[in-house]
Parts: C-alpha cells; sequence; structure tokens
C-alpha cells in the first residue's frame, strides 16, 4: 500500500430512507412493499449496514406531507408512509449493538423538554448510541400541521433554533453524571446537590427544567447539521459533531470543508471535532457496465409528473406548471425555503443551458450519483477524503436493499484494502466510533453547584 | 364459570404498570430491588417478557413531562427523577416482545396532536398492533414550567383541549383508507388517492391540516386509555376512553364507579361492552397471608419521614406542610387546580379514619396493596370481576423483580384455574386481546365537543 497524503480512515453513515432515495425506489423490482413501516425490513438492513460497520444509520424526516397535487404525491412513498424516526431507533436500538442511530428533528415545530427526553432516552437505550440531526422547517405543508399557515421565516428559524440548541444542552446537562447514587441503605437516590435547574428565559423559548433523566451516556448524543447557508454554517460550526453537506464537485466540496473548520476554530474548537460528511450516492456494479445497467432500469420507472414536481420541490415550491416543458427555467425568486440548493439548481440550468424537462429529468435522476465499480467509489472516497474535501461520506442509497448490498459488499472491501475504513469498531458509542469527545457537562468547572 | 350461553367467555383483564424502582415510593430501597433499573433497558426487556409470560394484555408506561416533585429534601430520596421517554421506550420493546400489548401515558397539554398522531400510529406499525394511549391532561404543576407556561391550564379548559386533541388525532389517524395504499407497481401509483382525506381541521386550540404521513394503523386507532375521575374526566373518559384506569381502594367504591362510568359511556351513544375498567391493583403475594402482611410491613418501614410528609402534602394540595407533625392530625384543605378525585378520596378517607399525617402518608404510600396467598389475592381480584367492580386490572408492584414474578408463577395459573383469564393470548394485537373492535375509519370529518367547525 502507497503512503498516502492523508492519514487516518474514513466515516460511513448510511442514510437509509426505505425503500430508497429515488422516487421511483418502490417501483423497483427488488424494493418491499410498504418498506416504509416494515421493520422486520428495515432491521435486517441495519444489521446489514451494520454487519458492514457503517458508522451510523441515519434517517431524515418531515412532520407533514410536501403541498403538491394528489397526483404527484400518490405515485410515490417515502413522504406518505414512513416511521416516525425516534420510535423506530427507538425499536432498532434492541436489535444491533454498534451501529449508531442518527434521526432528524426539527427545532421550529416541537418543544425541547420532549425533544431532550427522547433522544437521552434513545442515548440510553443503545448505550450511547444516539445522534440527532438538528433541523429547522422549511416546507408550508409542515407548517400547517401547527397552526401556521406558511413556515417560519429563514432567519427566525435559524434564531429559534440556536437557542433550542442551547436548551436541549442545557436540559441534558440537568443531573451531573456522579448524580446518581442510588443508595439504598441511605436512602439517597440522587445527590440534590448534583441537579440542577435551567430556568433559561429566551426570546423563543422558556424551560424550566430540569429534565427527568440522568445525563445520556455520551454526554450529549452526537449533533448533525446540514444547513448551508450562511446562518446554517455558522449554527452547524458552533453546535454540530457532524456535517451533512452536498457538494456536485471536488473543488466546492474543499472550499465547504475549509470554510466550516475555520469557523469551528473560531468558535475555539479543535477542527478535528467537527466532521464534515459530503452525500455520496452510489449504484455499483461488477463492471461499469452492469452498474449503468441498473441506472438506466432504475431511471425507467420515475413518471415524468413525479420529475418536474421534484424540480418544483428543490426551487423553493414554484409551480412550474405555467411554464413550457421544453423552454428554459424562467427567473425566479430566492424563496425562503432551502437557499443553497436553488441557488445550485440555478447554476447548473445556466450553466448547461437545460430546459426544464431536461433540468427536472436531471435533478431527480442524478443527484450526483456515482455509477460505477468499487473501485471507481473507492477512487472518488479516496480523492475527498485525502483531497480534504471529506472526513467521511453520508452514503446515500437510491433503491433499497440493492444499492446497501452492493456497497457493503463491494465498496466497504474495497476501502478496508486500501486501510481507508476500519475492519472492526473501535468503540460501543457513536462518538467513540467517530472519534470525538464525550462533552464535560457545562457545570463540570461551576465549583460549587447550584440548586433550588 | 365459563360463560354457557354460547358467547365469548368474558375475560379478565391484566395491565402492568411497570416503573422499574417499582410502584411503592420506597420500593427501590428493598434489598432484592434493582435501584439502578430505571434507566437499564435490560432489564425492562426481562420484565416485559415476564409480564408477556404471565399472558397480561398489556405493558403499561406512565409518564410526567417533568420531575416528579419540585422539592428535593423529599425528592432525592425517590426513584421519580429518571425515566426512559416512554414511546421509545415501548419501540424499543417492541421489537423484543410478540404479543403483549404496549401502553404509554402522553399528555394533551403539552404536545402536539401531529407529533402524537404520528408516534402510536408508528408504533402501532412497529408492533403489529399492540399500542395502546393513556391519555391525560396534566396535572403535575411543574410540566408547565417545562412548556413555557407560568401556570397549568385550568382544568375545564385542560379538558375541551383534550377533547379537540383527540378528535384531531383520531381524524389524522383515518388520514387514509385502510386500502388505500395499493402499491401499483405497473401503474406507478403507490396509494388511490380517494382513500386519503386531510383533517383539514380548524379549532379553538389547533389548526391541523393533515393528513398523517404514516397508513392507517394496524388497530385502526391504538387502544385508548384514560384515568380521569372528576365530573369533567369520568365524561371526557365515557367519550373516548375505551380502557379506564381508576383507584379505588374499596369494592363498593369501585362498584359506584363502574356503574357510573358505564351509564356515562351509555349517554355517549357508546355499547357500556366497549368500554373496561381497570381499578389499580397492587398485589404482594406470599405463601402465607402473614408473611405478606410482613413483607408490606418491612417496605413501610423503608419510607423516609421527609418522603412521608411530601407524599400527604402532594397529593392534597400546594400547602406549606413544614409546620405540621407528622403526628398531628390533617389541617383542612382549600380546593386547588389539581387533580380533584385524588385530593377528594385522601381527604375522605383521612377523616373517616381519624388519621394523622403519617398514617396517610402511610396509607397512601401503602394504597392498593391486596397483600395475602395466591389464592386470596385472585379471590380479591374475581370477587370485584364478578360483582361489577372491575373488568380486569391495572397491576402495579411494590418493587420489581420479585413481587411481579411471584404474581406470574402464581396468582396467573389460579386465575387460569378458575376460567378468568385464558391460556393463551386471544389474538395478536392489543385490541384482540382485549375483545375491542377494530374501528372502522370515520365518514365524517373531525367533530368534537363544541365545536362547530
Amino acid at each position: 500500500m502507497s503512503t498516502r497524503a492523508r492519514a487516518g480512515q474514513v466515516h460511513l453513515n448510511a442514510f437509509l430512507k426505505p425503500p430508497g432515495e429515488y422516487l421511483a425506489a418502490w417501483r423497483h423490482p427488488e424494493a418491499v412493499a410498504g418498506a416504509g413501516v416494515d421493520v422486520r425490513h428495515i432491521a435486517s438492513m441495519v444489521q446489514r449496514a451494520e454487519a458492514a460497520l457503517f458508522d451510523a444509520i441515519f434517517l431524515a424526516d418531515l412532520v407533514g406531507v410536501p403541498l403538491v397535487s394528489q397526483d404527484v404525491l400518490s405515485r410515490v412513498s417515502v413522504v406518505n408512509d414512513s416511521f416516525e424516526p425516534t420510535t423506530l431507533l427507538a425499536a432498532l436500538s434492541t436489535l444491533t449493538t454498534h451501529i449508531g442511530l442518527i434521526a432528524t428533528a426539527s427545532t421550529t415545530y416541537n418543544e425541547p423538554y420532549h425533544l431532550a427526553g427522547a433522544f437521552a432516552s434513545l442515548d440510553h437505550l443503545s448505550h450511547g448510541r444516539a445522534g440527532w440531526n438538528l433541523v429547522t422547517s422549511l416546507n408550508d405543508g409542515e407548517a400547517q400541521n401547527f397552526g401556521l399557515d406558511a413556515h417560519v421565516e429563514h432567519s427566525a428559524r435559524y434564531e429559534r433554533a440556536e437557542e433550542f440548541f442551547d436548551v436541549v444542552c442545557g436540559l441534558w446537562d440537568s443531573f451531573d453524571d456522579d448524580a446518581f447514587l442510588r443508595d439504598q441503605a441511605s436512602g439517597a437516590y440522587f445527590d440534590p446537590d448534583r441537579v440542577h435547574r435551567l430556568d433559561h428565559v429566551g426570546r423563543h423559548l422558556r424551560v424550566a427544567g430540569p429534565l427527568n433523566a440522568a445525563r445520556p451516556p455520551q454526554g450529549r448524543p452526537v449533533i448533525v447539521q446540514a444547513g448551508s447557508s450562511e446562518a446554517g454554517r455558522q449554527l452547524a460550526s458552533r453546535a454540530a459533531d457532524v456535517i451533512f453537506t452536498h457538494h456536485p464537485d471536488l473543488g466546492s466540496a474543499q472550499e465547504f470543508y475549509r470554510d466550516m473548520k475555520d469557523r469551528a476554530e473560531r468558535f475555539g474548537r479543535d477542527p478535528g471535532h467537527l466532521k464534515i460528511l459530503p452525500a455520496l450516492s452510489t449504484i455499483v456494479g461488477a463492471t461499469r457496465y452492469e452498474a449503468e445497467d441498473k441506472a438506466d432500469r432504475l431511471r425507467g420507472l420515475l413518471h415524468p409528473a413525479v420529475a418536474l414536481s421534484h424540480l418544483s420541490y428543490w426551487l423553493g415550491g414554484y409551480d412550474l406548471s405555467g411554464h413550457p416543458l421544453d423552454g428554459p427555467l424562467p427567473e425566479l425568486p430566492l424563496t425562503n425555503q432551502s437557499q443553497s440548493a436553488q441557488r445550485r439548481i440555478y447554476d447548473m440550468a445556466r450553466r448547461e443551458e437545460l430546459t426544464i424537462r431536461q433540468l427536472a429529468q436531471r435533478i431527480t435522476d442524478d443527484a450526483g450519483t456515482i455509477v460505477g465499480t468499487p473501485v471507481d467509489i473507492a477512487d472518488h472516497i479516496e480523492a475527498w477524503f485525502t483531497g480534504y474535501a471529506a472526513d467521511g461520506f453520508n452514503v446515500i442509497f437510491p433503491y433499497l436493499p440493492g444499492t446497501l448490498d452492493d456497497f457493503a459488499t463491494g465498496v466497504v472491501p474495497e476501502l478496508q484494502r486500501r486501510g481507508l475504513f476500519r475492519t472492526a469498531y473501535e468503540s460501543r458509542t457513536l462518538r467513540g466510533n467517530l472519534g470525538l469527545p464525550r462533552p464535560q457537562s457545562r457545570w463540570a468547572t461551576v465549583p460549587a453547584p447550584l440548586t433550588r | 364459570m365459563p360463560a354457557t350461553d354460547g358467547a365469548a367467555p368474558r375475560r379478565l383483564g391484566l395491565g402492568a404498570l411497570f416503573h422499574a424502582s417499582g410502584g411503592h415510593i420506597a420500593g427501590w430501597r428493598h434489598p432484592a430491588a434493582r435501584p439502578d433499573g430505571e434507566l437499564d433497558i435490560g432489564f425492562h426487556v426481562e420484565m416485559a417478557r415476564t409480564f408477556e409470560r404471565g399472558r397480561f394484555d398489556a405493558l403499561f408506561i406512565a409518564d410526567v413531562v417533568a420531575i416528579w416533585g419540585e422539592h428535593l429534601d423529599s425528592l432525592h430520596r425517590t426513584a421519580r427523577a429518571e425515566f426512559f421517554e416512554p414511546l421509545t421506550l415501548l419501540a424499543a420493546l417492541s421489537s423484543v416482545t410478540e404479543r403483549i400489548g404496549l401502553v404509554a401515558t402522553a399528555t394533551t397539554t403539552y404536545n402536539q396532536p401531529y407529533h402524537l398522531a404520528r408516534k402510536f400510529a408508528s408504533l402501532d406499525h412497529l408492533s403489529h398492533g399492540r399500542a395502546g394511549w393513556n391519555i391525560v391532561t396534566s396535572v403535575v404543576p411543574l410540566e408547565a414550567q417545562n412548556f413555557g407556561q407560568e401556570r397549568h391550564l385550568e382544568h375545564e379548559l385542560r379538558y375541551r383541549r383534550a377533547d379537540e386533541f383527540v378528535g384531531v388525532v383520531k381524524g389524522l389517524w383515518d388520514s387514509f383508507a385502510d386500502d388505500a395504499f395499493v402499491r401499483d407497481v405497473a401503474a406507478g401509483r403507490y396509494y388511490q388517492p380517494e382513500g386519503l382525506r386531510a383533517v383539514q381541521h380548524r379549532g379553538e386550540h389547533f389548526s391541523v391540516r393533515g393528513p398523517l404521513n404514516i397508513s392507517r394503523p394496524p388497530q385502526g386507532y391504538p387502544v385508548l386509555f384514560q384515568a380521569g375521575s372528576s365530573e369533567t374526566g369520568k365524561d371526557f373518559a365515557a367519550r373516548h376512553g375505551e380502557v379506564l384506569f381508576t383507584s379505588q381502594t374499596s369494592l363498593a367504591g369501585a362498584q359506584a364507579f363502574y356503574a357510573d362510568i358505564k351509564a356515562r359511556v351509555r349517554a355517549q351513544g357508546r355499547n357500556p361492552d366497549d368500554v373496561r375498567v381497570w381499578p389499580g391493583l397492587s398485589p404482594l403475594v406470599a405463601a402465607t397471608e402473614a408473611e405478606a402482611r410482613q413483607r408490606v410491613a418491612e417496605l413501610q418501614e423503608l419510607v423516609h419521614d421527609d418522603v412521608l410528609r411530601r407524599l400527604v402534602q402532594d397529593n392534597i394540595g400546594d400547602l406549606d406542610f413544614s409546620d405540621v407533625g407528622l403526628d398531628g392530625p390533617v389541617p383542612e384543605i382549600p380546593s386547588t387546580n389539581r387533580s380533584q378525585s385524588r385530593r377528594d378520596l385522601m381527604l375522605d378517607l383521612a377523616r373517616r379514619d381519624q388519621l394523622s399525617v403519617r398514617q396517610l402518608g402511610l396509607r397512601f404510600a401503602g394504597s392498593g396493596i391486596v397483600a395475602g396467598t395466591p389464592e386470596q389475592v385472585a379471590d380479591h381480584m374475581e370477587a370485584w370481576f364478578r360483582a361489577a367492580g372491575a373488568d380486569g386490572f391495572n397491576v402495579s408492584f411494590p418493587y420489581f423483580p420479585g413481587p411481579a414474578v411471584d404474581f406470574v408463577e402464581h396468582v396467573v395459573p389460579e386465575l387460569r384455574r378458575r376460567h378468568l383469564t385464558g391460556p393463551e393470548y386471544e389474538g395478536t394485537t392489543l385490541r384482540e386481546h382485549l375483545g375491542l373492535a377494530r374501528p372502522a375509519r370515520s365518514s365524517e370529518p373531525v367533530e368534537h365537543a363544541g365545536r362547530a367547525q
């Protein structure tokens, strides 16, 4: 093995979205009907991901269905029929032993006390394997399930998210690590000097605390963030342990990587403790021909109405039906929703002079999917890792279980041959496997505990 | 005796109220208890399987979204400050159990209907139809302050909100028809649009568009549990509840509650047989009655004075008891915004028996404990069951695992011998175990009391 430009190994997260990321994945011949609510099927995939030594699995989440036409919605699966993530991860916690369990939960429509409780519980249930992907909600379909007509404006969402994160971490620190004595003889179950009320009063939240749970085994569950707007980058570089991101090319990934590590340092953090995991979608075949064939068969399953609607979603919900499909993408205002994604799509359309139809197909089909052999995929991973564009990857599976199995049995062994991926778990906690320290309680350096 | 008219025999329902350190406030201090069991999933799995071995219909996890008291002097002497969050706990147990129902408390006062509808639907799918929701409106003032409120919602308003909440949740569970998900691969149609109905609810407390983003729960609706015993609470229970928990200390009281609630159910236009009444019961069995009583006495010895004082105070009203002697009489109490039923029960008890604060506290600590031989405990259960005092019991145990294992090994076989319970589960879902019909999808828009829109 030649000496690499960068020592260390990559981290791999399995982004599970049964029956797959691709909008027509449920129509794939290998797909399991009702995969989104089939716990045995999902558990078997997670056990295979664990056997392949993935750091974690990750479940995305929406608290509502998108506001698109019934003709489109009724042709897709995931947004209509999936488990709620924290309950699914809890169910998986008793069926696995090492793999991390990460779920999305929104700071926009949750209460911090509920969320802190659920993730502390998940961390205790899994003996230190929980992770929280902190998101702000950006769909009107979600807003309308929580008493609002439209989703909250970008800067207010992030302001609440910042405050929410601090409150949740404060709640996790309610009890010191050694607070619970459970001393039958003296009758002291916990030390009353080692419990802390939060008494948070902020612009968006008022929360007294304490949380009704011992401090999580990991101190705090692993925090994941994926925003890439200015506000998103600030929050992520301050709060996150892991960043999920999406880049079309090595250059932009390297720029993002440097920027985030710099920001983390400016917050006084060790940049090595912020793990950057760009998305990596793959379709793997023994030969390139076989891989392309798999990709073609998948693409053939997509309904055009679904593709167009998907594009419209990524453009902030803009209704494109009034514009000719074979004409150019019109100038559209930036909306309140995922601005970085919108800009990326505009740039692509202008750069390659795509029609709306071509763009819709491209956005839905490709999503940066790399179609190739295990060696091709490993080359990509190695190049991005050694080029300081990534500390690992958030692996996306276009259809399940096929692309997970192909990755696990093809790409993982190739990475291991190159010394780029572990051959056994280092730890039983997610922080341990990610090489992240266990955070101290905010009270750990305070000499005299405050109590009431 | 088995039924003779050809109908399915009436079965005694069994729910296990599980709180790892035990139902008795000093249970965690018992030498055979597991003082570190509260956050030990392995112990929870062991107990869930024990109850499943005993063919319990359901495992029930209570919840308060706060620590269970604001006074650390007494609270730190109880195992009531660290818990698993109930829905994640039950989801974790769903993977490692086969048949037992999984019931969690969740409050309508500090939740949003969309979140709860979804989590319980998810639990019902994860468990293949074993989920139940114990609907509460919250009673502990500390909870309010964890959710941005200065004080607790007033009693009537809490129930109005709860009523609207439950209506919205049912509407969300009914988002999709049972056969809506056709998953027609050839035609590329995942669900039939005509099988979808978004709730489009706009009410006093909630505005929820829907639809829910998960298919209809296997049970239609998870089984709805309720425990209100105030007038408002009982009406709410009669409107929505399917299994009703109640705290009763005498057969006469239980019969009165039973008759009253079944009449209210009838008044709501529901069949009283569709509602099960489960009083609480805390059995402690031993080979002889004397030995069982001795065990209770040992447990009561473990209750610290600070805990006793607070126990009385917390359950009677927001009064300062620090100057009240433990061995003096219980003082007069004004009405408060607490769960009124419990306070009234306590005060009636204290006046009738002229109890000191200590004695009242110990009564409360030992409340519901039925100590005796397996036959005596079975006799008690059978008497209440046959005399229209109970359709089943919400069984708690003073500590774990011993008393629960004893119950499963000695009382359950006795109940079976008497044909009060069957040898096997009735089916695979909680509704099937309980003999409750699967609710059809409502063809009506969401409705709830007092709302026109």
